[in-house]
């Protein structure tokens, strides 16, 4: 299953260069190149075989992690990704953790009592949150966390790596994972609750609640588990939305991750990094949800039974 | 402590759900104690109120929404009013439930031995060790076999009867004094009905325990208890020991149940006799006997009057009707 995914994301990246409109012989050699010149560099760089081959020369490459070369930079395509996707990753973990951190134990205190003034604050508060647009809320976060109160943020110029300087790396990173956890947090949130609420009606609770355990250990050790699957099926498909759409975070705080070098690309035509960034994203967002159906089967047996 | 001393005394006991359409009266005004050592069998139809009388006993009914009065002494603990901390001191290690349906009373995604090893732990204190030899005790005791392997396994993996004998063995865990086993064999095969019962018996006798035996099935009872309460509606309209309520009944209702229950006795194929109509809607009671409008002996009395339990011949044996039947009435069990 996976392996049939990943051919079909492989056949629809490498497909997707041959959508693009321009020419590679144009963006090298420039508009003025004589039919032979452009002829020869079609020959050096195999474009004038059948697009079948290509292909196969093509992913026999990308296996053994060459990406090509770009036109433009005539840096290695694979060491590009190398240095932008671990900012991705690491943007992605920090929220996640942000995330869950709040919406779990939000959730589930709202769900203990329903429709209370506590359930009902924090409901709305999800809903406010949920109806504000992610650079709605950057703008905001710059505003009063960078400048008002003067939390260091660097960009693209100064940015370091998490190895080099963690403080200053987790000063950079901090507006981006806040701002991506913001949109899981009322997610997460909302998904966990009604699902404890759900839960919380089962027998087996009221069972557990004959034992004479604390309301605490109830929440916590019998109905959390069985609440999760939803989350944990909606954290990866959220966690997957993040690989793909955090370029909107990273342009705008001029983060060089995936999605920024994504952008920058594309204003080149540089698509040679276009078609390794997509490739590499997609085989990520599968790899995630297949990495959440795996955990999933393992926090609810009754999934893999049936 | 004697033999005669009363575990659980229920006064006047009362339940009212506040649902979107009115007050529902679940329990209305429900009287009767128990002795140690003694199996009370609680009968009724579907929606008698058997289940929420025996979660209210228990002050296991839901926390919101509800109403409870009257008084429930158990082992000298009022559990009406009682806050959700204080009844959480009795709860597993007083008194114990054993739940209808096994397929949704255990956790489906905790192993079976961590939900009995609960209550040992967390109640009882017990170290791990200890708690899992004892955990693979009560799982012996209520006859499951290899419980080192079944220990570990989660409860989609079992048969109903199989998760029946875990949900006993966790009720046992806290060698409660009264155990409620609320129509414990409703979803199970024939077959393993009587198992299931018997072990109940077993147990009751081994651990020196009371039992509050919940059923629609009079065939049940007949030979496990040793009173019994018939509910109609909320309410209690018969009550007494065993023998006395199978051969003397006098509320016609009790004996449309009796007539509703197959017996061995009988030759077969005989048809067996459906009370007509159906239980009434809880939330518009009628304002007499809530047994008139599908009684063949009711008059305009028990449509307007609402009959109090009065005292039959025999000592304990309460009934509550305008028109009882004849004392010489008898139906075998």
């Amino acid at each position: 299953m996976l392996i049939v995914i990943v051919f079909i994301i492989t056949v629809g990246a490498f497909y997707l260069i041959h959508l693009l409109p321009g020419d590679p012989a144009v963006v090298i050699l420039g508009t003025g190149a004589s039919p032979v010149n452009r002829a020869k560099l079609y020959a050096q760089f195999g474009l004038n075989k059948p697009i079948l081959e290509q292909y196969f020369v093509w992913i026999r490459n990308v296996v053994h992690g060459n990406l090509g070369t770009s036109f433009i930079t005539q840096t290695s395509v694979w060491s590009t990704v190398r240095a932008a996707l671990p900012i991705d990753v690491e943007i992605i973990v920090l929220s996640q953790i942000l995330a869950f951190a709040v919406a779990i134990p939000t959730a589930m205190r709202s769900a203990r009592k329903p429709d209370g003034w506590l359930d009902r604050i924090l409901s709305a508060g999800s809903f406010t949150l949920l109806s504000i647009p992610s650079f709605v809320i950057i703008v905001l976060l710059v505003l009063f966390v960078a400048i008002k109160l003067g939390v260091p943020h660097t960009g693209v110029s100064s940015y370091v790596s998490l190895s080099s300087d963690w403080i200053t790396n987790l000063e950079s990173l901090t507006l981006p994972a806040f701002t991506l956890a913001v949109g899981s947090y009322v997610v997460y949130y909302r998904v966990l609750r009604s699902d404890l609420i759900a839960t919380l009606q089962e027998e087996f609770i009221t069972m557990a609640r004959s034992k004479g355990i604390s309301q605490r250990r109830i929440m916590w050790r019998h109905a959390f588990r069985p609440s999760s699957v939803a989350l944990l099926g909606t954290a990866g498909v959220n966690i997957g939305g993040l690989l793909a759409s955090g370029f909107i975070v990273q342009y705008l705080l001029s983060i060089p991750g995936l999605g920024y070098t994504l952008i920058t690309s594309i204003g080149q035509s540089d698509y040679l990094v276009v078609q390794g960034i997509v490739l590499v994203v997609s085989v990520g967002v599968i790899l995630i949800n297949f990495a959440f159906d795996f955990i999933i089967n393992i926090v609810d047996p009754r999934i893999s039974r049936e | 402590m004697s033999q005669e001393q009363k575990l659980l005394v229920v006064k006047d006991l009362a339940t009212t759900f506040h649902t979107p359409s009115g007050p529902l009266a679940a329990v209305g005004g429900v009287s009767f104690d128990l002795n140690q050592n003694e199996t009370l069998g609680i009968v009724g139809e579907s929606g008698a109120g058997k289940t929420v009388l025996l979660r209210t006993i228990m002050g296991l009914q839901p926390r919101t929404n509800v109403d409870v009065s009257g008084s429930v002494l158990l082992d000298g603990f009022e559990v009406v009013g009682a806050s959700e901390k204080a009844k959480r001191s009795i709860w597993g290690l007083e008194v114990a439930m054993v739940f209808q349906d096994p397929m949704t009373s255990l956790n489906p995604v905790m192993r079976i031995g961590k939900q009995i090893d609960e209550i040992l732990r967390v109640r009882l204190g017990m170290d791990r060790r200890a708690a899992k030899a004892r955990a693979l005790e009560l799982l012996e005791l209520v006859g499951i076999p290899s419980p080192a392997v079944r220990y570990n396994v989660f409860p989609g993996e079992l048969s109903g009867g199989m998760r029946q004998r875990v949900v006993i063995a966790t009720a046992l865990a806290g060698s409660p004094k009264l155990l409620m086993a609320d129509e414990p064999t409703t979803g199970l095969d024939v077959t393993i009905q009587a198992q299931i019962l018997n072990l109940l018996e077993e147990l009751k006798e081994q651990m020196k325990m009371s039992v509050v035996l919940v059923t629609h099935d009079l065939g049940v009872v007949a030979t496990r208890t040793s009173q019994i309460i018939v509910m109609y509606a909320g309410r209690i309209v018969e009550m007494g020991s065993t023998r006395e309520v199978f051969a003397h009944h006098r509320m016609p209702y009790t004996r449309a149940l009796l007539e509703g229950s197959p017996k061995v006795s009988n030759p077969s194929h005989t048809r067996l006799l459906a009370i007509p109509g159906r239980p009434p809607n809880l939330l518009n009671l009628p304002k007499g006997c809530s047994f008139a409008p599908r009684c063949s002996f009711a008059t305009d009395r028990c449509r307007q009057e609402r009959p109090e339990l009065e005292n039959a011949n025999a000592p304990g044996h309460t009934f509550a009707c305008w028109n009882p039947l004849p004392v010489t009435q008898s139906v075998s069990a």
